[in-house]
This record gives C-alpha cells, structure tokens and sequence, in this order.
C-alpha cells in the first residue's frame, strides 16, 4: 500500500501512459522552472512537486490533450505557491497594471532598426540570456513560453490561466524591454554610437 | 498604400502588427497583406528584418540543457514512493 487513496492512485495501466507520456517532458519542465524561479535548487523542488502532482491528477489529464502544455501548467502553480511562501525572494512585488504601466513608459525604443546590424553580427545570448532573466517574472513567463518554448499565445494563456490578450500585452512589453537592455548592452559594449542626447 | 487582391495595408499598419504576422498569429487575410506589402515596401523590410533576426536570437536562448541527474533522481524516487512502477 502506498497510502494513496482509489481515486487519487493511476491503475496500471495509467502509470505506464503517465511514464511514457508525462516523463519524457521532464526535461522542458525544468527548464521552463529555471526559467521562473532563476535558482537551481528552487526549480529542482518545483519539478518534484510537479511531477508529483500531475501524477497524482493523470485521471484528469485528457488523452490526446497537449501534455507538455498541461505539465507547464502545473508548474507554473506550484511555482506561484512556492513564490507566495517565499515572497522575499522574488523581486516582483507589484500588480501586472504597474509592471504594464511601467514597461509602457519604456515601450518606445527610438531608432531601433539602426540596431540590426548588432543582431546580426555580434553573438548576442549571453546578453540575451541575463536580460530575460531580469525580466519581471510576468513578462518573462510570456517570452518564455512563447518565444523559447514555441508556443502559440493560445496556448500560453492556458498555461497562465490569462487571456490571449494579456499574453500578446505581456509579450510585446516584455520584447521591447528586451530591446531596451540589447541597445544598452551595444552602447556599452561600444557597438553603437552614443545617443548624442545622453552627452 | 498598397492595393492589392485581397486587404490593402498601409505601413502603420504593417508596422503595427508585425510581432503577431511573425508569431503566425493573424488570420490568412492579414497575413498575406503584410507580406504582400513587405515584399514590395522598402520602408518597413529593414524593420521586419530586425524583428525577425530579434526573435530568432531570443529562440536561440532555448538551452537544451538537461534536468540534472539529480532532479531526476528525486523525482522518480517520489514517483516511485506514490506508486509509480519506474
């Protein structure tokens, strides 16, 4: 006995489908929970969980359904329990109106296509990769799902229990708070001229 | 101002709306006007082109790096220890 209850337990032959189809994504998941909680040992805890959990719900996973996209949901809940618990170490502590106002302001990245020839030319992921990560989180969980796991917006407003036009709002603010910190990464690493207005 | 068979889109437009025509988030119509347009406007290619190389950088950021074999670990040990036959 494993002290699980009839209801809650997978039959055999749920566990076998659990294994074959919910395993193999363990991979993403911890991914895509590095990618919230940005520390190894938090996304480590946050994968258990969520393991445990979607095999504890396997009798509401719907066959067919996307089990990626199901597994990325849980994970995001377990996460936002974990963040609740542990509220002193995310440095989001406003509402998305604020984090929306406060990207909006930024929103406007003057001349950006003089930038292109950055892109282009200069390997620009290790700046890329700090940027996102300090991203608030509700931006970046819609970069993440959208543009590094390949996610339609549809399906991140699933994942995120948000509607699609939340996402496609946090999403564009998200790219060009992006943007900003690629012009500023350039400026610095003296790939672009200076704006003359800064001098 | 571009016409053409189907929507005519001028360049605000176009501009606006590129994120969701390289997310492939738009209707048929609209997809094709933009390209449609971009094919043919010098004005707003540079933009799109940015866009596009923009987004595929961020893709590129996707690291397939693995769960660590500790991760892994715990989780099968937790799976195992609530049923599950791994």
């Amino acid at each position: 006995m494993t002290g699980i209850t009839p209801a809650t337990a997978p039959n055999r032959v749920d566990t076998k489908r659990f294994e074959v189809e919910a395993l193999p994504w363990l991979d993403d998941v911890y991914r895509f929970a590095l990618s919230m909680t940005r520390d190894e040992s938090d996304a480590d805890d946050v994968v258990q969980e969520t393991f445990l959990r979607a095999y504890r719900s396997w009798h509401t996973f719907e066959p067919g359904s996307e089990c990626r996209k199901w597994l990325f949901t849980i994970c995001r809940n377990v996460f936002l329990r974990l963040r609740e618990r542990e509220r002193r170490r995310v440095d989001y502590g406003g509402d998305d109106t604020q984090l929306e106002a406060l990207a909006s302001e930024q929103e406007s990245v003057a001349s950006v296509g003089a930038h292109a020839d950055v892109l282009s030319h200069v390997d620009l992921g290790p700046a890329l990769d700090r940027a996102i990560g300090e991203l608030p989180e509700v931006f970046r969980s819609a970069v993440v799902l959208v543009d590094v796991e390949g996610m339609a917006y549809n399906e991140a407003a699933s994942v995120l229990g948000v509607p699609v036009g939340t996402i496609r709002s946090r999403l564009f603010r998200g790219r060009r708070l992006l943007q900003e910190s690629l012009v500023v990464f350039a400026r610095d690493a003296g790939l672009t001229a200076r704006d003359p207005c800064e001098v | 101002m571009y016409l053409t068979e189907t929507v005519a889109m001028d360049c605000y437009d176009v501009v606006r709306q590129l994120w969701e025509y390289l997310d492939g988030e738009l209707t048929d119509e609209s997809m094709d006007a933009i390209r449609t347009h971009l094919a043919q406007c010098r004005q707003c290619y540079p933009q799109f082109d940015f866009e596009r190389t923009f987004l595929e950088a961020v893709a590129a950021t996707r690291r397939e790096h693995p769960a660590p074999n500790m991760v892994r670990r715990k989780v099968l040990a937790k799976l195992r220890k609530a049923g599950l036959e791994v």
